[in-house]
């Protein structure tokens, strides 16, 4: 499983595909942290890196799922089984990593003051959480569920904004809760709240995962 | 769609899907393979290493053939060592340092099956293995495929171009009228759209071929594996 994810991390970081996420993750970061954050607002930042890069991590994930040609995929299916499927999972979380730690290395160095232990490690936790959430999105629209690319394009920013429509209702746990991990943090709130807003907020990429796991059985 | 299949297949069977176009033939290698599941019905026992060839090998990879051979080696878990082994043994050695999105189809083709032999399958499913191959790898094939099934590996190829015919001990399978069966090795093989193999026996002539020297033995291995009788004679220089 190892040697899978390292082909496929090679693959789309050689295809030059990757650098498309990774130019829209500069732009964010850029718009983002044009102007250093005041002091207070560590753990605010964090939570609105985490909710705004979810798009970024969808894309990428979708785009590593879908840089392999179908008969290369089939290829692996004979090579390794159905942990074909996780494997792809576990690269793009791997590359999505690697994008959340260039956002959070920059958002540091934007800091006015130094912020407090348990604010970086509720930060870290948001963008571990945001990870997986747009990866499974990305899962989801990939081309074995959605072989339109069209569709694919379109599913993937209409998901990202029902996420953040369900979660300004006043149903928020119909979704993951990013306007409740924003709106906390910014109030100082977040920490007190945290493992159960992390439960809840992992709720839904599990289930989506389930559900991508379950697609992919007849899908190959 | 395909369905009432029920097919068994023994260790060391080397089998030959036959059907037109668009019959379902590589619909049933997926099966065999595991990559699609019947809706109905199971596949059971199937040999734990797969090997698989499919019939469009695809190049869109930004990997050289060694780059790309040595990834399936260590994903099939077996020595790297081996990618040289199989280029040499398909006439491709040469080809490792290209580019995968620069080889020709039937260059491409033998990446394809060489990645399904690394490994050593004991399930070998090969769609239109012959296909764009040059001479040399097309009497080679079934010389590799020979040697799969005499270590007890089980074969089973998608074959439009009948070049398995002559193979001792073939099975023949027919897909059609959505169902796959077992038929006898003399009415397999015999495509409606082809003239040649349909009808009663035809009689038969002696063909002359001026062939180069250095050439002669790769085509006659080629006729041999196609069925025919092949006989060498003394070497002359053609006028």
């Amino acid at each position: 499983m190892i040697a899978l994810t390292r082909f496929r991390l090679a693959a789309y970081v050689r295809s030059h595909r990757a650098f498309q996420p990774l130019i829209g993750l500069l732009v964010l970061l850029a718009i983002l942290y044009g102007a250093p954050l005041p002091p207070g607002a560590e753990l605010g930042a964090m939570a609105d890196s985490a909710a705004i890069l979810i798009p970024v991590f969808a894309w990428a994930a979708r785009g590593l799922l879908d840089n392999e040609p179908d008969e290369q995929r089939m290829i692996a299916i004979t090579a390794v089984g159905r942990r074909e499927a996780v494997v792809g999972l576990g690269a793009a979380w791997i590359f999505n990593a690697g994008l959340a730690a260039i956002s959070f290395a920059v958002l540091t160095l934007r800091l006015s003051a130094r912020p407090e232990v348990a604010a970086v490690l509720a930060g870290i936790g948001l963008h571990l959480i945001a990870i997986l959430v747009g990866t499974t999105l990305g899962a989801l629209t990939s081309r074995p569920v959605l072989s339109s690319p069209a569709a694919s394009t379109l599913a993937l920013l209409l998901g990202y904004l029902a996420v953040l429509l369900l979660s300004l209702t006043g149903l928020p746990w119909l979704t993951v809760p990013l306007m409740l991990w924003m709106r906390e943090a910014h109030q100082g709130e977040l920490l007190a709240h945290f493992p159960a807003l992390a439960a809840w907020s992992l709720l839904w990429p599990l289930i989506g995962l389930a559900a991508y796991g379950r697609l992919r059985r007849t899908r190959p | 769609m395909l369905s009432n299949v029920d097919l068994a297949f023994a260790r060391g069977d080397v089998t030959e899907i036959v059907g037109r176009n668009g019959a379902g033939k590589s619909t049933l290698l997926r099966l065999l393979a595991g990559l699609l599941r019947p809706v109905d019905g199971t596949i059971s026992e199937r040999p734990d290493v797969v090997g698989y060839a499919p019939e469009r090998f695809p190049v869109d990879q930004p990997f050289t053939v060694a780059d790309y051979l040595r990834h399936m080696a260590r994903i099939r878990r077996t020595d790297p060592g081996a990618v040289q082994t199989w280029a040499e043994r398909l006439g491709m050695d040469h080809l490792l340092g290209h580019r995968l999105a620069d080889l020709s189809k039937g260059s491409a083709h033998k990446v394809g099956l060489a990645q399904a032999l690394l490994g050593g399958p004991g399930l070998l499913i090969l769609d239109e293995p012959f296909a764009g191959l040059d001479a040399a790898t097309r009497a080679e094939l079934p010389l590799i495929i020979r040697e799969v099934a005499e270590r007890g590996g089980l074969v089973v190829v998608s074959d439009h171009q009948g070049d398995l015919r002559g193979f001792p001990d073939l099975r023949r399978i027919e897909v059609g009228g959505t169902t796959a069966r077992e038929v006898a090795p003399e009415v397999a093989g015999a495509e409606p759209d082809d003239p040649a193999d349909s009808g009663p026996p035809e009689a038969v002539t002696i063909l002359e071929v001026v062939v180069t020297l250095s050439r002669a033995r790769e085509l006659a291995d080629r006729l041999r594996g196609e069925g025919h009788t092949v006989r060498i004679s003394e070497a002359e220089v053609a006028e």
